[in-house]
């Protein structure tokens, strides 16, 4: 049977339709973010250093292990399957379980960036209207919803033009506006570059932007979900992981710089989001009417931002359900080999969350507490990660891997190191409470861990209720190992 | 089969809960700051009643719709610590509400958002960086200025 054609995995029909751009896609449309440029402006030329601090923390750590791990066990499930070879479905379910249920607890952000960043193209006081930012979200959401239920070459084609259009171009559009200002001879709002100028302030102030810095790159593991409908595995994973990168770190830094030449950093009012720094930047290069036309494709780009998140982790969850780790309700798949099962319950579950988000704003710091523990069970998954890319080296030394982290085991650990050494820091440093929760701070540690650990204990519980009859008979072709 | 569709879907609500719970308990701990005007500019009357030099003051008004005007300050305190705080009051709490969903729909990455945001009456209040001696102080007292 030919790589192209129709294949069947225990009840999942997938076709192998994704090749190395698309893979590469998928990865830039879950970590390319335009909302992340002005908020990383403000901090001049250090944000070079910050970037440099995530890169070696987690980006090369992360793409490195993704690409060792995902070349050697490209069955589907992504993280689910990496982990389980180290430490079992135990460990497997639980990281693939904390990137789905951290999810739940995020997509209210990013689909209030959507239909915020519409509202700016079409009339901004549209986004103090809760009744239009819920419409607009349920819309994305549900609409998300429903590209993955078609299946993965519906997602795929979606994801391709989406990420182009909605993230690559606006970032490039930037970076030439930027160049644009530097050439004709514009004043530059930053002081001239110096190595010092480079290197970023790290105190008690600041080590909260630490946890933060090192989840900028989070989602370069989520090609792996798709390892079942990749044409070529084996060679197309290390590579996609190079060429995702190297358009990540481009596109965002020189954009970020581009902003940060441009608009003074007092006129970067976080609060204030994208689009309205995007509208100074393009009123001082004198082409305002390109402000609408930006939010629109920034809005395309938040979409499939969330469609990259929405469809991965789902589709791990599917597999988990297949495997009989989960009742059978979880594992209804459709025609196209889409979990509809899962699907469904995620959107449900992350309506009621967006409902609480829109109709209760002003209960912010419980969404701080919220996205406090978004930030806790992502470094949960990614430090079962790179433990496990780790343990391989030494409990599966010798199964064949076409990408292996270089420097032998000297490497791996300097690699996965790092990765554990900045995941780790993270985690500390997210149960730092902020100050305006000073008076009350333990209460804010124990409510972070106890929603953390609400939020990841689900497996467990699923697993000790496992019934033989949830498992499907194995088909041939598909490990379940 | 074993398992009984009751039993099965009891996991699903299970499953839901577990959402569900956090959410809602840490909604229910959190206080809801009611929409009402509070007179003069409550950052920097803390301030200065803590002892707190106000070392610049700008006025700003932020590019969202209902945004009526408010100050940017820059707050030393004894210990050489230096915060900027800025304030932007609404013209309503549809309005308010909304800059601070936009707030929280600008995390960086998958991160939490830069800074920190206090709502004080028709004020939003942005601090940066979020952790410091001096937000930590007034943090309090603008807390008791939002109590009606």
């Amino acid at each position: 049977m030919s790589p192209e054609a129709t294949g069947t995995t225990s009840g999942l029909p997938s076709k192998k339709v994704l090749g190395l751009f698309a893979l590469a896609m998928i990865n830039v449309a879950a970590v390319l973010s335009i909302r992340n440029f002005p908020s990383m402006a403000i901090y001049g030329w250090s944000c070079i250093g910050w970037y440099i601090i995530g890169a070696i923390l987690f980006l090369i750590p992360i793409s490195l292990a993704g690409a060792e791990l995902a070349t050697g066990w490209p069955e589907g499930g992504g993280v689910y399957a990496w982990v389980k070879q180290a430490f079992g479905e135990k460990g497997g379910f639980t990281a693939l379980f904390c990137e789905w249920s951290n999810n739940l607890v995020w997509f209210p952000t990013v689909l209030s960036f959507i239909a915020s960043t519409l509202a700016f193209a079409l009339t901004p006081s549209l986004s103090a209207s809760p009744w239009y930012m819920f419409s607009v979200m349920m819309i994305a959401f549900w609409g998300t919803t429903a590209i993955a239920y078609f299946g993965e070459e519906a997602s795929t084609k979606f994801g391709n033009i989406g990420v182009i259009l909605g993230s690559i171009i606006p970032a490039i559009l930037i970076i030439l506006f930027g160049i644009w200002w530097i050439g004709s001879g514009q004043s530059l709002v930053l002081p001239p570059l110096t190595l010092g100028a480079m290197v970023p302030a790290i105190n008690m102030s600041t080590l909260p932007f630490f946890a933060t810095i090192i989840l900028l790159f989070a989602g370069m593991e989520m090609a792996g979900f798709h390892a079942l409908e990749t044409r070529d595995p084996q060679k197309d994973f290390p590579r996609a992981m190079a060429l995702s990168a190297a358009i990540i770190v481009v596109c965002t830094v020189l954009a970020t710089l581009a902003i940060a030449v441009v608009i003074p950093a007092d006129k970067l009012n976080l609060a204030s989001g994208v689009m309205q720094a995007i509208q100074y930047f393009f009123n001082a290069a004198h082409v305002p009417g390109l402000v609408a036309p930006m939010a629109v494709l920034i809005t395309l780009g938040g979409v499939v931002s969330l469609a990259a998140w929405l469809i991965g982790p789902a589709k791990g969850l599917g597999i988990v359900a297949e495997e009989g780790n989960m009742p059978p309700m979880f594992d209804r798949t459709n025609k196209y080999g889409a979990p509809v099962a899962v699907l469904v319950i995620q959107a449900l579950i992350g309506s009621l969350i967006s409902l609480l988000y829109v109709f209760l704003p002003s209960v912010n710091q419980a969404y701080w507490i919220l996205s406090a523990m978004t930030v806790e069970l992502l470094c949960i998954v990614y430090i079962l990660v790179f433990a496990s890319v780790i343990k391989l080296r030494y409990s599966q030394p010798d199964k064949p891997r076409p990408f292996t982290i270089p420097g032998g085991k000297a490497g791996v650990w300097i690699v996965g190191g790092l990765g554990l050494f900045g995941t780790t820091l993270a985690f500390v440093v997210g149960l730092m409470p902020p100050s305006f929760f000073a008076s009350n701070g333990l209460a804010y540690v124990f409510s972070v861990l106890l929603g953390t650990f609400l939020l990841a204990v689900p497996p467990l519980v699923f697993l000790k209720c496992k019934k033989a009859s949830w498992e499907k008979p194995a088909e041939p072709g598909r490990d379940l190992s | 089969m074993n398992m009984t569709p009751r039993m099965e879907h009891g996991l699903v609500l299970f499953l839901v809960l577990m959402f569900l719970i956090p959410c809602i308990m840490i909604i229910f701990i959190s206080e809801e700051v009611p929409y009402r005007i509070v007179p003069g500019e409550p950052v920097r009357d803390v301030a200065q009643a803590m002892g707190i030099s106000v070392t610049s003051v700008k006025d700003t008004t932020w590019n969202l719709p209902g945004a009526t005007g408010g100050k940017t300050y820059v707050l030393t305190d004894s210990a050489g610590n230096v915060v900027t705080v800025s304030t932007q009051a609404f013209d309503s709490a549809e309005s308010r509400d909304a800059a601070i969903r936009l707030y929280n729909a600008n995390p960086v990455g998958r991160g939490k958002p830069m800074g920190s945001l206090m709502v004080v009456g028709q004020h939003v209040v942005y601090v940066t960086p979020a952790n410091s001696e001096i937000l930590q102080r007034i943090a309090p007292e603008l807390k008791k200025k939002s109590s009606p």
